[in-house]
């Protein structure tokens, strides 16, 4: 199929006083010649015959696909940039966000946390000793902790990587995680669109031995 | 100048006033002064075990008020003149204690005795914590299960906390004994390994106790059982006293009994 596409001055008018329409074209001809003339209402066989005559070319009662103003559309292009900056601002805000939650005010200890302690830490933290049972550990923040964990984990950040002992008790984010699902030396456990996803990060050791 | 020895466990019933008992004699036979105190104000049951219940006159919180001297109060043991003894007040409770006071004593012992044992009470209360605070050292006493080996880290983890020494930026010497070990049972894998206390508490071993009949008939007769050179939790307290002593005692594996070693050369010549 061939089609072609133009662009046609359109002159959009009423009859009032057909006298008047008519005066009006003779006098203007050689401005409206190229124009399409809509006229919208009545159209009387005279002025039908008279703009035959002349001739100029015309429809009656036909709504066109009418194209914005300028000022509209400059009006829309600024709502676009407006709307581009918002978007933009808000992306940089949560890269700073994420950011800020991927490392955080990190800490990082090397002690044994016997029974009877709470750490409670603002932040990250990386632990690189042992959690004996009855310790309690919470963290708004990642943690990491390298050796066995016997107490009590309350973990509210990103991620969490831990070796459990069938004593231990994991909180993350509130959700209870069920220790046989830690059973590797290392898990890695995070949350992934409002999902706890768990992947062992070291198996656990196989002895071939017994 | 002295050192002053905490004997403590966190949780009670493990055999901590049997062991100072003991190595209190124990370090007294290695010809080394010392005073055994008993801490547990309201309980006392060290006197009992030593066998000296029927000659305390006056007790340690009456030598913290002043109303006795040391050289009152202490009770010099009859089977071994380097041990003395300071009782506690069975009619108070442990809220008599204060800190200065204590301090004060602790000082006192310190320059007359070479080695100073305080039998802590059960708990981590206050009655534990004036016993700890202005110790030198601390021995741990557990036994091998769960309980026992949870309390103790509780107990270690106030002694980092809440000693004197610690205070002053200083470390406090921590030793563990582990008490009642059954042989036994931890070859049939039904008591908790030595190594896996170590792991636990990470503290330096001392010595291991077997668990043994005699303990309670000697502690019930007022002899400890370090008395008794056939008992096997004898030389093994004899062992740990003689390492407290600075002496180079070699570790005895107490965890393999007679029987299963017999039982294994007899498996061999099958």
């Amino acid at each position: 199929m061939q089609s072609k596409q133009y662009s046609v001055k359109v002159f959009e008018t009423t009859i009032k006083d057909e006298k008047q329409f008519m005066a009006f074209f003779d006098a203007n001809y050689a401005l409206f010649k190229d124009h399409l003339i809509l006229i919208t209402g009545d159209l009387s066989d005279e002025v039908r015959t008279y703009l035959h005559n002349k001739p100029l070319t015309f429809l009656n009662n036909v709504l066109f696909p009418v194209g914005r103003s300028r000022k509209a559309l400059e009006e829309e292009m600024q709502a676009k940039e407006v709307e581009y900056a918002v978007n933009i601002q808000i992306a940089e805000t949560e890269i700073a966000q994420l950011s800020r939650r991927l490392q955080n005010n990190l800490t990082v200890l090397d002690e044994m946390v016997r029974s009877g302690q709470d750490l409670s830490i603002k932040g990250d933290l990386l632990l690189l000793n042992r959690v004996n049972s009855g310790a309690v550990i919470h963290t708004t923040g990642n943690l990491i902790i390298t050796q066995i964990v016997e107490g009590a984990i309350r973990c509210d950040g990103n991620f969490l990587m831990i070796g459990i002992s069938s004593t231990a008790s994991v909180i993350f984010h509130g959700v209870e995680v069920e220790n046989s699902l830690l059973g590797n030396k290392l898990n890695r456990i995070e949350l992934k669109n409002s999902e706890i996803i768990i992947t062992p990060v070291i198996q656990k050791e196989i002895n071939w031995a017994s | 100048m002295g050192i002053v020895i905490a004997v403590i466990s966190g949780k009670g019933g493990v055999g901590k006033t049997t062991a100072t008992a003991n190595l209190g004699l124990g370090i007294a036979m290695n010809d080394k002064s010392c005073m055994v105190v008993d801490f547990d104000i309201g309980q006392r049951n060290l006197d009992m075990i030593l066998g000296l219940e029927n000659r305390v006159v006056y007790d340690m919180v009456q030598v913290m008020d002043g109303e006795a001297t040391v050289k009152q109060a202490r009770i010099r043991s009859k089977v071994n003149e380097n041990l003395s003894f300071l009782a506690a007040s069975q009619s108070k409770d442990k809220t008599v204690l204060r800190s200065a006071k204590v301090e004060k004593l602790i000082k006192e012992l310190k320059s007359k005795y070479d080695y100073v044992l305080l039998d802590s009470p059960a708990g981590i209360e206050s009655g534990f914590e004036h016993t700890i605070e202005f110790a030198d050292a601390a021995i741990i006493v557990v036994n091998p299960e769960v309980s026992s080996i949870r309390d103790a880290d509780r107990a270690i983890g106030i002694l980092d906390s809440k000693s004197q020494k610690v205070k002053n930026g200083e470390e406090v010497a921590k030793y563990l004994i582990i008490n009642r070990i059954s042989a036994e049972m931890v070859q049939n894998g039904e008591m908790l390994r030595s190594e896996d206390i170590l792991e636990i508490l990470s503290i330096k071993l001392v010595g291991k106790i077997p668990e043994d009949r005699g303990v309670i008939d000697a502690s019930n007769q007022g002899k400890p059982i370090i008395l008794d050179k056939n008992s096997i939790a004898g030389q093994a307290y004899t062992r740990i006293s003689a390492r407290l002593c600075g002496k180079k005692v070699e570790m005895k594996n107490i965890e393999i009994s007679d029987s299963s070693l017999f039982k294994r050369i007899k498996g061999i010549f099958r």
